[in-house]
Protein backbone atom coordinates (compact mmCIF):
# COMPACT_ATOMS: atom_id res chain seq x y z
CA UNK A 1 0.00 0.00 0.00
CA UNK A 2 1.26 3.46 -0.86
CA UNK A 3 2.11 5.85 1.92
CA UNK A 4 1.94 9.59 1.95
CA UNK A 5 5.24 11.19 2.91
CA UNK A 6 6.45 14.78 3.06
CA UNK A 7 10.03 15.74 2.58
CA UNK A 8 12.03 18.82 1.74
CA UNK A 9 14.22 18.58 -1.32
CA UNK A 10 16.44 21.55 -2.13
CA UNK A 11 14.35 23.79 0.13
CA UNK A 12 11.11 22.82 -1.58
CA UNK A 13 8.44 20.82 0.24
CA UNK A 14 7.00 17.78 -1.51
CA UNK A 15 4.10 15.56 -0.56
CA UNK A 16 4.17 12.26 -2.42
CA UNK A 17 2.59 8.84 -2.19
CA UNK A 18 5.22 6.12 -2.42
CA UNK A 19 5.36 2.34 -2.25
CA UNK A 20 7.40 1.18 0.77
CA UNK A 21 9.83 -0.63 -1.53
CA UNK A 22 10.78 2.51 -3.44
CA UNK A 23 14.27 3.83 -2.74
CA UNK A 24 15.08 7.49 -2.23
CA UNK A 25 17.11 7.63 -5.44
CA UNK A 26 14.12 6.33 -7.43
CA UNK A 27 11.81 8.82 -5.74
CA UNK A 28 14.14 11.67 -6.69
CA UNK A 29 14.70 10.53 -10.26
CA UNK A 30 11.38 9.06 -11.31
CA UNK A 31 8.79 10.84 -9.17
CA UNK A 32 10.37 14.26 -8.69
CA UNK A 33 12.26 14.37 -11.98
CA UNK A 34 15.55 15.24 -10.30
CA UNK A 35 17.82 13.17 -12.51
CA UNK A 36 21.03 14.89 -11.40
CA UNK A 37 21.34 12.16 -8.79
CA UNK A 38 22.75 9.14 -10.63
CA UNK A 39 22.27 5.45 -10.15
CA UNK A 40 25.29 3.23 -10.72
CA UNK A 41 25.74 0.07 -8.68
CA UNK A 42 22.57 0.41 -6.56
CA UNK A 43 24.23 -1.42 -3.66
CA UNK A 44 26.26 1.26 -1.87
CA UNK A 45 29.58 0.76 -3.62
CA UNK A 46 29.90 3.65 -6.07
CA UNK A 47 28.49 6.83 -4.49
CA UNK A 48 26.95 8.15 -7.71
CA UNK A 49 23.61 8.35 -5.86
CA UNK A 50 25.00 10.55 -3.05
CA UNK A 51 22.59 13.07 -1.56
CA UNK A 52 22.86 15.05 1.66
CA UNK A 53 20.18 14.00 4.15
CA UNK A 54 19.76 16.09 7.31
CA UNK A 55 23.30 17.38 6.80
CA UNK A 56 25.01 14.04 6.13
CA UNK A 57 25.95 12.62 2.72
CA UNK A 58 24.46 9.15 2.21
CA UNK A 59 23.93 6.60 -0.57
CA UNK A 60 20.32 7.27 -1.63
CA UNK A 61 20.11 3.80 -3.22
CA UNK A 62 20.21 2.31 0.30
CA UNK A 63 17.59 4.61 1.81
CA UNK A 64 13.90 3.84 1.45
CA UNK A 65 11.75 6.76 0.34
CA UNK A 66 9.56 6.16 3.40
CA UNK A 67 12.63 6.54 5.61
CA UNK A 68 13.14 10.01 4.10
CA UNK A 69 9.75 11.09 5.42
CA UNK A 70 10.17 14.42 7.22
CA UNK A 71 13.82 14.73 6.26
CA UNK A 72 15.71 17.48 4.54
CA UNK A 73 17.41 16.43 1.31
CA UNK A 74 19.95 18.32 -0.76
CA UNK A 75 20.71 17.09 -4.27
CA UNK A 76 23.07 18.45 -6.90
CA UNK A 77 20.19 20.50 -8.35
CA UNK A 78 20.06 22.47 -5.08
CA UNK A 79 23.57 23.87 -5.27
CA UNK A 80 23.30 26.47 -8.01
CA UNK A 81 21.84 29.82 -7.00
CA UNK A 82 20.94 33.03 -8.83
CA UNK A 83 24.55 34.02 -8.42
CA UNK A 84 25.65 31.03 -10.43
CA UNK A 85 27.26 27.71 -9.77
CA UNK A 86 28.32 26.73 -6.29
CA UNK A 87 32.08 27.37 -5.85
CA UNK A 88 32.73 23.62 -5.73
CA UNK A 89 30.82 23.15 -9.00
CA UNK A 90 32.70 26.03 -10.58
CA UNK A 91 36.03 24.59 -9.44
CA UNK A 92 35.17 21.22 -11.04
CA UNK A 93 34.49 23.01 -14.33
CA UNK A 94 37.58 25.20 -14.12
CA UNK A 95 39.95 22.40 -13.19
CA UNK A 96 38.72 19.88 -15.75
CA UNK A 97 37.53 17.53 -13.00
CA UNK A 98 34.60 16.31 -15.08
CA UNK A 99 34.89 13.78 -17.89
CA UNK A 100 31.83 11.60 -18.44
CA UNK A 101 30.15 13.28 -15.47
CA UNK A 102 28.55 10.22 -13.98
CA UNK A 103 30.34 10.52 -10.64
CA UNK A 104 30.25 14.30 -10.57
CA UNK A 105 27.03 14.96 -8.63
CA UNK A 106 28.09 12.65 -5.84
CA UNK A 107 31.67 13.91 -5.81
CA UNK A 108 30.55 17.52 -5.55
CA UNK A 109 28.12 16.80 -2.72
CA UNK A 110 30.74 14.86 -0.75
CA UNK A 111 33.22 17.68 -1.36
CA UNK A 112 30.74 20.38 -0.36
CA UNK A 113 29.98 18.51 2.84
CA UNK A 114 33.68 18.30 3.63
CA UNK A 115 34.25 22.01 3.05
CA UNK A 116 31.21 22.93 5.14
CA UNK A 117 32.83 21.15 8.08
CA UNK A 118 36.47 21.79 7.38
CA UNK A 119 37.22 24.91 5.35
CA UNK A 120 40.89 24.08 4.82
CA UNK A 121 41.26 20.32 4.44
CA UNK A 122 44.61 18.78 3.57
CA UNK A 123 44.98 16.39 0.67
CA UNK A 124 44.50 13.29 2.83
CA UNK A 125 41.25 14.70 4.21
CA UNK A 126 40.03 15.51 0.71
CA UNK A 127 40.79 11.99 -0.50
CA UNK A 128 39.09 10.46 2.53
CA UNK A 129 35.98 12.60 2.05
CA UNK A 130 35.48 11.35 -1.51
CA UNK A 131 36.53 7.79 -0.78
CA UNK A 132 32.95 6.54 -1.11
CA UNK A 133 32.64 8.07 -4.57
CA UNK A 134 34.18 6.13 -7.42
CA UNK A 135 35.34 7.75 -10.65
CA UNK A 136 36.25 5.60 -13.64
CA UNK A 137 37.49 8.48 -15.81
CA UNK A 138 39.63 11.11 -14.17
CA UNK A 139 42.04 9.19 -11.98
CA UNK A 140 40.89 11.50 -9.16
CA UNK A 141 43.82 13.91 -9.44
CA UNK A 142 41.86 16.77 -11.04
CA UNK A 143 38.96 16.17 -8.68
CA UNK A 144 41.27 16.53 -5.71
CA UNK A 145 42.80 19.67 -7.23
CA UNK A 146 39.35 21.15 -7.82
CA UNK A 147 38.29 20.53 -4.24
CA UNK A 148 41.49 22.03 -2.91
CA UNK A 149 41.12 25.09 -5.10
CA UNK A 150 37.53 25.53 -3.91
CA UNK A 151 38.57 25.23 -0.31
CA UNK A 152 39.23 28.91 0.13
CA UNK A 153 35.80 29.96 -1.09
CA UNK A 154 34.32 30.96 2.23
CA UNK A 155 36.92 33.66 2.71
CA UNK A 156 36.54 34.63 -0.95
CA UNK A 157 34.87 37.74 -2.36
CA UNK A 158 31.11 37.78 -1.77
CA UNK A 159 30.88 34.35 -3.30
CA UNK A 160 29.34 32.69 -0.26
CA UNK A 161 26.31 30.65 -1.14
CA UNK A 162 24.94 30.03 2.31
CA UNK B 1 17.35 -3.34 -9.09
CA UNK B 2 13.91 -3.70 -7.62
CA UNK B 3 13.23 -4.38 -4.00
CA UNK B 4 10.75 -7.13 -3.18
CA UNK B 5 7.46 -5.80 -1.82
CA UNK B 6 6.88 -5.53 1.92
CA UNK B 7 4.76 -3.75 4.50
CA UNK B 8 6.52 -1.03 6.41
CA UNK B 9 6.21 -0.31 10.13
CA UNK B 10 7.67 2.64 11.98
CA UNK B 11 7.35 2.33 15.73
CA UNK B 12 8.51 5.31 17.79
CA UNK B 13 9.20 3.47 21.04
CA UNK B 14 11.12 0.31 21.92
CA UNK B 15 7.99 -1.19 23.52
CA UNK B 16 5.98 -0.66 20.36
CA UNK B 17 8.74 -2.21 18.26
CA UNK B 18 8.88 -5.25 20.57
CA UNK B 19 5.14 -5.67 20.30
CA UNK B 20 5.22 -5.57 16.50
CA UNK B 21 8.05 -8.12 16.43
CA UNK B 22 6.15 -10.36 18.86
CA UNK B 23 3.15 -10.33 16.53
CA UNK B 24 4.97 -10.69 13.22
CA UNK B 25 7.88 -12.92 14.29
CA UNK B 26 9.35 -14.86 11.35
CA UNK B 27 7.66 -12.69 8.73
CA UNK B 28 9.39 -9.49 9.78
CA UNK B 29 12.89 -8.05 9.67
CA UNK B 30 14.16 -5.07 11.57
CA UNK B 31 15.78 -2.34 9.51
CA UNK B 32 18.23 0.19 10.96
CA UNK B 33 20.68 1.79 8.51
CA UNK B 34 19.69 -0.67 5.80
CA UNK B 35 23.23 -0.93 4.41
CA UNK B 36 23.25 -4.68 4.87
CA UNK B 37 19.56 -5.52 4.64
CA UNK B 38 18.66 -3.44 1.57
CA UNK B 39 21.59 -4.93 -0.34
CA UNK B 40 20.45 -8.45 0.60
CA UNK B 41 16.90 -7.63 -0.42
CA UNK B 42 17.98 -6.16 -3.75
CA UNK B 43 19.99 -9.30 -4.41
CA UNK B 44 16.87 -11.32 -3.46
CA UNK B 45 18.74 -13.13 -0.70
CA UNK B 46 15.99 -11.96 1.65
CA UNK B 47 12.40 -10.96 1.04
CA UNK B 48 10.65 -10.35 4.34
CA UNK B 49 6.92 -9.62 4.25
CA UNK B 50 7.34 -6.83 6.79
CA UNK B 51 10.07 -4.34 7.58
CA UNK B 52 10.10 -2.78 11.02
CA UNK B 53 12.16 0.39 11.04
CA UNK B 54 14.08 1.43 14.13
CA UNK B 55 15.05 4.86 12.78
CA UNK B 56 12.25 6.78 14.50
CA UNK B 57 13.06 5.49 17.97
CA UNK B 58 15.09 8.30 19.50
CA UNK B 59 15.85 6.25 22.62
CA UNK B 60 18.12 4.04 20.49
CA UNK B 61 20.34 6.91 19.37
CA UNK B 62 22.10 7.89 22.59
CA UNK B 63 25.70 7.50 23.64
CA UNK B 64 26.11 7.71 27.41
CA UNK B 65 29.68 8.38 28.49
CA UNK B 66 28.87 9.48 32.04
CA UNK B 67 29.34 7.24 35.09
CA UNK B 68 29.27 3.47 34.84
CA UNK B 69 29.76 1.53 31.66
CA UNK B 70 29.75 3.19 28.26
CA UNK B 71 26.22 2.68 26.87
CA UNK B 72 25.68 2.90 23.15
CA UNK B 73 22.19 2.85 21.64
CA UNK B 74 21.56 0.32 18.88
CA UNK B 75 21.00 2.94 16.20
CA UNK B 76 24.12 5.04 16.77
CA UNK B 77 25.90 5.30 13.42
CA UNK B 78 29.49 4.40 12.69
CA UNK B 79 30.09 8.06 11.78
CA UNK B 80 28.82 9.24 15.18
CA UNK B 81 30.98 6.63 16.94
CA UNK B 82 34.08 7.62 14.97
CA UNK B 83 33.52 11.32 15.64
CA UNK B 84 33.00 10.98 19.39
CA UNK B 85 36.03 12.39 21.20
CA UNK B 86 35.01 10.66 24.42
CA UNK B 87 34.97 7.25 22.74
CA UNK B 88 38.28 7.95 21.04
CA UNK B 89 39.88 8.82 24.37
CA UNK B 90 38.70 5.78 26.30
CA UNK B 91 38.09 3.17 23.61
CA UNK B 92 40.58 4.04 20.87
CA UNK B 93 40.50 0.62 19.20
CA UNK B 94 36.71 0.70 18.90
CA UNK B 95 36.83 4.26 17.58
CA UNK B 96 39.35 3.08 14.99
CA UNK B 97 37.06 0.22 13.91
CA UNK B 98 34.17 2.63 13.42
CA UNK B 99 36.35 5.03 11.43
CA UNK B 100 37.41 2.41 8.86
CA UNK B 101 33.98 0.83 8.33
CA UNK B 102 32.90 1.11 4.68
CA UNK B 103 33.02 4.63 3.30
CA UNK B 104 32.07 8.05 4.68
CA UNK B 105 28.66 7.64 3.01
CA UNK B 106 28.07 4.17 4.45
CA UNK B 107 29.21 5.31 7.91
CA UNK B 108 26.45 7.93 7.96
CA UNK B 109 23.87 5.14 7.65
CA UNK B 110 25.45 2.02 9.17
CA UNK B 111 24.50 1.39 12.81
CA UNK B 112 26.36 -0.48 15.50
CA UNK B 113 23.53 -2.99 16.09
CA UNK B 114 23.25 -3.63 12.36
CA UNK B 115 26.96 -4.34 12.25
CA UNK B 116 26.71 -6.86 15.09
CA UNK B 117 23.49 -8.59 14.04
CA UNK B 118 24.50 -8.90 10.38
CA UNK B 119 27.39 -11.00 11.79
CA UNK B 120 29.74 -10.81 8.86
CA UNK B 121 32.98 -12.62 9.67
CA UNK B 122 35.05 -9.60 8.56
CA UNK B 123 32.92 -6.90 10.24
CA UNK B 124 34.85 -4.01 11.76
CA UNK B 125 33.10 -3.43 15.07
CA UNK B 126 33.01 -6.90 16.71
CA UNK B 127 36.76 -7.53 17.25
CA UNK B 128 37.50 -4.49 19.40
CA UNK B 129 34.16 -4.73 21.20
CA UNK B 130 34.95 -8.34 22.08
CA UNK B 131 38.43 -7.35 23.18
CA UNK B 132 36.94 -4.74 25.54
CA UNK B 133 34.53 -7.37 26.88
CA UNK B 134 31.34 -5.68 25.60
CA UNK B 135 27.83 -6.95 26.35
CA UNK B 136 24.63 -6.43 24.43
CA UNK B 137 21.09 -6.03 25.71
CA UNK B 138 18.35 -7.94 23.88
CA UNK B 139 14.74 -6.94 24.50
CA UNK B 140 11.38 -8.46 23.75
CA UNK B 141 7.90 -7.87 25.08
CA UNK B 142 8.34 -10.66 27.61
CA UNK B 143 11.54 -9.24 29.07
CA UNK B 144 15.20 -8.57 28.43
CA UNK B 145 18.52 -10.35 28.75
CA UNK B 146 22.11 -9.38 28.46
CA UNK B 147 24.62 -11.43 26.48
CA UNK B 148 28.40 -11.14 26.34
CA UNK B 149 29.46 -10.36 22.78
CA UNK B 150 31.75 -13.37 23.00
CA UNK B 151 28.69 -15.62 23.20
CA UNK B 152 26.70 -13.67 20.63
CA UNK B 153 27.83 -14.95 17.22
CA UNK B 154 26.79 -18.36 15.88
CA UNK B 155 28.10 -18.33 12.31
CA UNK B 156 28.17 -16.08 9.25
CA UNK B 157 24.95 -14.05 9.44
CA UNK B 158 23.86 -15.89 12.57
CA UNK B 159 23.58 -14.71 16.15
CA UNK B 160 21.71 -15.62 19.33
CA UNK B 161 19.14 -12.86 18.69
CA UNK B 162 15.65 -14.38 18.68
CA UNK B 163 13.04 -13.59 15.99
CA UNK B 164 11.13 -11.37 18.39
CA UNK B 165 14.15 -9.76 20.03
CA UNK B 166 15.67 -6.34 19.47
CA UNK B 167 19.24 -5.46 20.32
CA UNK B 168 18.76 -2.18 22.16
CA UNK B 169 22.08 -1.33 23.72
CA UNK B 170 25.77 -2.15 23.80
CA UNK B 171 27.54 -1.85 27.15
CA UNK B 172 31.27 -1.65 27.74
CA UNK B 173 32.81 -1.37 31.18
CA UNK B 174 35.26 1.49 31.34
CA UNK B 175 38.74 0.02 31.54
CA UNK B 176 40.45 0.89 34.80
CA UNK B 177 44.09 1.64 35.45
CA UNK B 178 46.81 0.82 32.99
CA UNK B 179 44.85 -0.58 30.08
CA UNK B 180 45.07 -0.15 26.37
CA UNK B 181 43.87 -1.63 23.11
CA UNK B 182 44.61 -1.64 19.40
CA UNK B 183 42.73 -2.51 16.22
CA UNK B 184 44.20 -3.17 12.80
CA UNK B 185 42.22 -3.81 9.62
CA UNK B 186 44.16 -5.26 6.75
CA UNK B 187 42.85 -4.89 3.25
CA UNK B 188 44.30 -4.07 -0.13
CA UNK B 189 42.65 -0.65 -0.26
CA UNK B 190 42.28 2.10 2.30
CA UNK B 191 38.54 2.34 1.98
CA UNK B 192 35.51 0.39 0.77
CA UNK B 193 37.24 -2.75 1.81
CA UNK B 194 36.33 -6.05 3.35
CA UNK B 195 39.18 -7.09 5.63
CA UNK B 196 41.52 -9.91 4.76
CA UNK B 197 42.33 -10.12 8.41
CA UNK B 198 41.51 -7.88 11.31
CA UNK B 199 42.98 -8.03 14.78
CA UNK B 200 42.04 -6.40 18.06
CA UNK B 201 44.12 -6.64 21.21
CA UNK B 202 43.47 -5.49 24.76
CA UNK B 203 45.87 -5.60 27.69
CA UNK B 204 45.94 -4.36 31.24
CA UNK B 205 49.10 -3.95 33.29
CA UNK B 206 49.36 -4.16 37.05
CA UNK B 207 51.39 -0.94 37.09
CA UNK B 208 52.96 1.43 34.62
CA UNK B 209 56.11 -0.68 34.27
CA UNK B 210 54.51 -3.86 35.55
CA UNK B 211 53.42 -7.20 34.17
CA UNK B 212 50.42 -8.03 32.06
CA UNK B 213 47.37 -8.74 34.17
CA UNK B 214 44.82 -9.51 31.51
CA UNK B 215 45.02 -9.91 27.75
CA UNK B 216 42.48 -10.48 25.00
CA UNK B 217 43.26 -11.07 21.36
CA UNK B 218 40.43 -11.23 18.84
CA UNK B 219 40.82 -12.18 15.18
CA UNK B 220 38.26 -11.34 12.51
CA UNK B 221 37.80 -12.65 8.96
CA UNK B 222 39.76 -15.86 9.65
CA UNK B 223 36.89 -18.01 10.94
CA UNK B 224 33.09 -18.09 10.55
CA UNK B 225 32.85 -15.73 13.54
CA UNK B 226 35.32 -13.39 15.24
CA UNK B 227 37.40 -15.55 17.58
CA UNK B 228 39.54 -15.12 20.67
CA UNK B 229 42.89 -16.85 20.83
CA UNK B 230 43.24 -18.13 24.40
CA UNK B 231 46.58 -19.84 23.72
CA UNK B 232 48.19 -16.55 22.70
CA UNK B 233 46.53 -14.70 25.57
CA UNK B 234 47.93 -17.19 28.09
CA UNK B 235 51.45 -16.56 26.91
CA UNK B 236 51.05 -12.91 27.90
CA UNK B 237 49.39 -13.08 31.30
CA UNK B 238 51.74 -12.63 34.25
CA UNK B 239 54.67 -11.69 32.02
CA UNK B 240 56.56 -8.45 31.57
CA UNK B 241 55.66 -6.97 28.19
CA UNK B 242 58.60 -7.23 25.79
CA UNK B 243 59.02 -7.36 22.05
CA UNK B 244 59.96 -11.05 22.19
CA UNK B 245 56.84 -11.83 24.19
CA UNK B 246 54.62 -10.10 21.62
CA UNK B 247 56.41 -11.95 18.81
CA UNK B 248 55.70 -15.27 20.55
CA UNK B 249 52.05 -14.33 21.05
CA UNK B 250 51.80 -13.50 17.34
CA UNK B 251 53.33 -16.82 16.35
CA UNK B 252 50.95 -18.71 18.60
CA UNK B 253 47.92 -16.83 17.26
CA UNK B 254 49.01 -17.69 13.72
CA UNK B 255 49.57 -21.37 14.57
CA UNK B 256 46.24 -21.74 16.32
CA UNK B 257 44.05 -20.07 13.70
CA UNK B 258 42.55 -21.73 10.62
CA UNK B 259 42.13 -19.09 7.93
CA UNK B 260 40.82 -20.09 4.50
CA UNK B 261 41.95 -19.56 0.91
CA UNK B 262 39.74 -17.32 -1.17
CA UNK B 263 40.05 -14.78 -3.96
CA UNK B 264 41.06 -12.07 -1.50
CA UNK B 265 44.07 -13.93 -0.17
CA UNK B 266 45.56 -17.32 0.54
CA UNK B 267 45.38 -19.03 3.90
CA UNK B 268 49.16 -18.93 4.09
CA UNK B 269 49.26 -15.17 3.57
CA UNK B 270 46.50 -14.67 6.11
CA UNK B 271 48.35 -16.77 8.67
CA UNK B 272 51.52 -14.73 8.17
CA UNK B 273 49.52 -11.56 8.56
CA UNK B 274 47.89 -12.78 11.78
CA UNK B 275 51.37 -13.19 13.20
CA UNK B 276 52.48 -9.68 12.26
CA UNK B 277 49.23 -7.89 13.05
CA UNK B 278 48.77 -9.58 16.42
CA UNK B 279 52.22 -8.38 17.39
CA UNK B 280 51.49 -4.86 16.19
CA UNK B 281 48.06 -4.69 17.84
CA UNK B 282 49.66 -5.80 21.12
CA UNK B 283 52.31 -3.11 20.78
CA UNK B 284 49.58 -0.53 20.24
CA UNK B 285 47.69 -1.83 23.26
CA UNK B 286 50.84 -1.79 25.40
CA UNK B 287 51.80 1.75 24.42
CA UNK B 288 48.34 2.95 25.28
CA UNK B 289 48.25 0.99 28.54
CA UNK B 290 51.49 2.55 29.67
CA UNK B 291 50.20 6.07 29.15
CA UNK B 292 46.64 5.52 30.43
CA UNK B 293 45.65 5.71 34.04
C1 LIG C 1 29.42 -0.57 0.27
C2 LIG C 1 29.41 -1.21 1.63
C3 LIG C 1 30.60 -1.30 2.35
C4 LIG C 1 30.61 -1.89 3.61
N1 LIG C 1 31.79 -1.93 4.28
C5 LIG C 1 31.84 -2.48 5.51
C6 LIG C 1 33.07 -2.50 6.23
O1 LIG C 1 34.11 -2.04 5.77
N2 LIG C 1 33.07 -3.05 7.47
C7 LIG C 1 31.95 -3.58 8.02
O2 LIG C 1 32.02 -4.05 9.15
N3 LIG C 1 30.77 -3.58 7.36
C8 LIG C 1 30.69 -3.04 6.13
N4 LIG C 1 29.50 -3.04 5.44
C9 LIG C 1 28.33 -3.72 6.02
C10 LIG C 1 27.32 -2.82 6.76
O3 LIG C 1 27.39 -1.51 6.30
C11 LIG C 1 27.54 -2.80 8.26
O4 LIG C 1 27.50 -4.10 8.77
C12 LIG C 1 26.50 -1.93 8.99
O5 LIG C 1 26.98 -1.65 10.28
C13 LIG C 1 25.13 -2.56 9.09
O6 LIG C 1 24.31 -1.69 9.85
P1 LIG C 1 22.88 -1.19 9.32
O7 LIG C 1 22.34 -0.30 10.36
O8 LIG C 1 22.98 -0.63 7.97
O9 LIG C 1 22.13 -2.59 9.31
P2 LIG C 1 20.79 -3.04 8.56
O10 LIG C 1 21.09 -3.33 7.15
O11 LIG C 1 19.68 -2.10 8.86
O12 LIG C 1 20.54 -4.40 9.35
C14 LIG C 1 21.44 -5.49 9.25
C15 LIG C 1 20.85 -6.69 9.99
O13 LIG C 1 20.78 -6.43 11.38
C16 LIG C 1 19.45 -6.54 11.85
N5 LIG C 1 19.29 -5.49 12.85
C17 LIG C 1 19.59 -4.17 12.68
N6 LIG C 1 19.41 -3.50 13.85
C18 LIG C 1 18.99 -4.43 14.75
C19 LIG C 1 18.65 -4.34 16.14
N7 LIG C 1 18.71 -3.18 16.83
N8 LIG C 1 18.28 -5.49 16.78
C20 LIG C 1 18.21 -6.67 16.10
N9 LIG C 1 18.52 -6.79 14.78
C21 LIG C 1 18.92 -5.68 14.12
C22 LIG C 1 18.57 -6.39 10.63
O14 LIG C 1 17.34 -7.07 10.78
C23 LIG C 1 19.43 -7.03 9.56
O15 LIG C 1 19.28 -8.42 9.60
C24 LIG C 1 29.42 -2.43 4.17
C25 LIG C 1 28.23 -2.34 3.45
C26 LIG C 1 28.21 -1.74 2.19
C27 LIG C 1 26.92 -1.65 1.44
S1 LIG D 1 24.10 3.70 -6.89
FE1 LIG D 1 24.11 4.05 -4.80
S2 LIG D 1 26.15 3.70 -4.29
FE2 LIG D 1 26.11 3.10 -6.34
S1 LIG E 1 34.01 11.59 -14.67
FE1 LIG E 1 33.38 9.70 -15.43
S2 LIG E 1 33.13 8.54 -13.62
FE2 LIG E 1 34.05 10.32 -12.91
Amino acid sequence: MKRLITLTVNDKKYEVAVEPNMTLVDLLRYELGLTGTKKGCEVGDCGSCTVIMDGNPVNSCLVLAVQANGRDILTIEGLETDEGLHPVQQAFVDKGAIQCGFCTSGMILSAKNLLDRNAKPDEAEVRMAISGNLCRCTGYQKIVEAIKSASGWREGSGKSHE
Amino acid sequence: MLLPKFDFHEPTTIEEACQIMAELGQKAKLIAGGTDLIVNMKRKVLSPEHLVSLSRIDALKNVDLSDGPLRIGACVTAAALAESEGIKRTFSAFSKGASVLGTPLIRNLATIAGNLVSARPAADLPPSLMAYGAKVVLKKSAGERSVALEDFFRGPGQTVVGKDEILTEILIDKPLGYTGAGYIKLGVRKTLEISLVNVAAFISLDSQDGSIQRARIVLGAVAPIPIRVPSAEQILVGEKPTETLFVRAGETAAQDSRPIDDFRGSAEYRRDMIEVLTRRALEMAFNEARSHE
